[in-house]
């Protein structure tokens, strides 16, 4: 059979399937009378914040410079200690020589900041970026273990896997948090971090065991007969090579974990979620905002999958 | 330089136990060359095996350069540095090129520099006739390249003996020519070497003695002459017509 190369009639298929979709979901919210107010949501990602620069103490204004569209105000006490302010030049309320008390206003200065999403989005990204790395260090060590000759090592890894794959991460949660948390005295954050990290270590530890028994077996006899001892073997040897094979179901497990963050806001850490539901309990425009959470996500996972592509490729240099 | 006495290894699984290798007791002497041949599941590619500590013992005792394998304190990785092994299946690291194949174990295991490490490296290579092929990774090669690799990176480990678990077994007739070449070489040279293998040309032509085992026993042993000529046991006899 010849292959058929005109591809281009299935994109636009794929490209109508979509479109059609949408005009769908758009005609359904039309039926419910839903007002759509996007322009709402650009304040949660960055604001202009402007806010009254009151004088720290009483003293005098020594001199004002003026740089851009801003002024340097240089305030000295009693005592001949200075001080400097920056105020918007349009703001400026004082003038050289001017004498002040506590608590006079100098000015106000503007600047942009980060609004809830956007400190949830970096909140989302450090504990999953925390507990990514100590899941990994947990899954390894507890791979290895599964798959030592130590019969004590074998039994607690292969009881911790079970125990913690056989549970809900969000009783996890509550447990680290409530139990763990008051017992041990640890922090909401650290009680987020480890319970996750713990959660996706159990599934580390079966994609690292998978990985290492899927290499030949001549590979770390190859290795024992050249002298290298079991853990030289490892390092040098299997693991490269089982890092390789398993990568795509690692780089699916550390997506999983983006995703599963999304439960710490039940112990009220501020996530991505969390900010999402507060910042729709002052606006109100709920579907707007779930809408925009769930892209923040999909853009966190989809440059995570394309970083593990982009290794994939590069190691793919051996086959 | 090897001597093995009463050796045994049983495997046991699913109810059943098998004497793979069953008593063997064999004294192997410097520059010595010795093939062992046998029809398959005889119990040669283990005992080969035991040689090296790849297999555990079940009973008996393993002397290689005056170090007794058996005993407890002795040290397996020391031993394997100085024991040479080359495998049916090649067993080239995949993720590494040819010449990190043979660079790394001289680094992890005999610490030496990576410039010393590849000079030597690029000697064997020269020496089993690939030296063009140092940047290439094993799967680029061919299976008789492999396995000379494979030789090259046993032999920098400067080995004492060399053990050969069916190196020929795995490749392509036109490619058994070459790695056999490089075996003969290196016989010449005075390598103590224990070869496992079904090339009857090769233990006729490079052998100092041969080992005829059957069941995970040693049947008869002798020099070429003797053994392909005039053998004595009828099993030997029975195997011999089969093969040549």
């Amino acid at each position: 059979m010849i292959t058929n190369k005109q591809i281009w009639p299935w994109h636009f298929l794929t490209a109508f399937i979509l479109f059609m979709l949408c005009a769908g979901l758009w005609v359904a919210t039309e039926k419910i009378d839903y007002t759509w107010r996007w322009n709402r949501v650009p304040q949660y990602f960055l604001y202009h914040d402007e806010g009254l620069i009151p004088a720290p103490f009483d003293g005098r204004v020594a001199s004002l410079s003026k740089i851009g569209d801003k002024t340097q105000i240089k305030v000295v006490d009693e005592d001949g200690e200075v001080e400097l302010f920056e105020v918007d030049s349009e703001s400026l309320q004082v003038s050289e020589n001017d004498d002040l008390f506590e608590g006079d206003s100098l000015g106000s200065a503007s600047e942009w900041r980060a609004g809830p999403l956007m400190v949830g989005l970096w909140t989302t990204l450090w504990i999953s970026a925390a507990a990514s790395i100590v899941g990994m260090i947990i899954g390894l060590i507890t791979g290895l273990c599964r798959v030592s000759k130590n019969p004590t090592l074998r039994s607690l890894s292969v009881f911790y896997i079970e125990l913690i794959r056989g549970t809900p991460l969000l009783v996890q949660l509550f447990i680290f948090y409530f139990f763990l948390g008051t017992v041990l005295d640890i922090s909401r954050i650290m009680a987020g971090i480890s319970a996750l990290a713990i959660f996706a270590g159990a599934y580390v530890a079966e994609i690292i065991r998978a990985g290492i028994q899927s290499i030949p077996k001549g590979q770390m006899e190859a290795a024992r007969s050249l002298g290298m001892n079991v853990p030289q073997a490892m390092i040098h040897i299997i693991l490269p090579q089982a890092f390789k094979r398993t990568l795509p179901p690692l780089a699916g497990q550390f997506i999983s974990l983006i995703k599963d963050s999304s439960l710490v806001s039940v112990i009220a850490i501020t996530d991505l979620t969390k900010s999402g539901r507060e910042v729709i309990t002052s606006t109100f425009a709920t579907f707007e905002i779930w809408f925009v959470v769930a892209f923040l996500y999909l853009l966190l996972t989809s440059v995570l999958s394309q970083v593990a592509a982009w290794v994939e490729r590069r190691l793919a240099v051996s086959d | 330089m090897i001597k093995t006495v009463d050796l045994k290894k049983t495997f046991v699984g699913r109810g059943q136990t098998v004497h793979a290798v069953d008593g063997i007791s064999a004294h192997i002497k410097p520059s010595e060359v010795v093939v062992i041949i046998g029809p398959s599941g005889s119990g040669k590619s283990t005992y080969l095996r035991c040689l090296n500590g790849l297999e555990t013992l079940t009973s008996g005792q393993i002397t290689i350069d005056g170090v007794d394998l058996t005993a407890k304190k002795t040290d397996l990785n020391l031993v394997r540095r100085e024991v040479g092994m080359v495998f049916q299946q090649f067993n080239l690291f995949p993720h590494k090129t040819v010449l990190q194949n043979i660079v790394l174990a001289q680094q992890v295991v005999r610490k030496r520099k990576t410039c010393e490490a590849e000079e030597k490296a690029r000697m064997l290579l020269q020496k089993v006739g690939i030296a063009e092929k140092e940047k290439e990774y094993p799967i680029r090669l061919s299976g008789g390249q492999q396995q000379r690799v494979a030789i090259a990176r046993a032999l920098a480990m400067d080995p004492k003996i060399m053990l050969f678990d069916e190196p020929t077994s795995a490749l392509d007739p036109e490619m058994v020519g070459e790695v056999l070449e490089v075996m003969k070489q290196l016989a010449r040279e005075g390598m103590t070497m224990v070869v496992v293998t079904h090339e009857m040309g090769f233990a006729r032509e490079v052998a100092d003695r041969v080992l005829f085992m059957d069941q995970g026993k040693l049947v008869e042993e002798g020099t070429p002459e003797h053994f392909f000529t005039a053998p004595q046991e009828e099993r030997t006899k029975a195997f011999l017509r089969q093969v040549l």
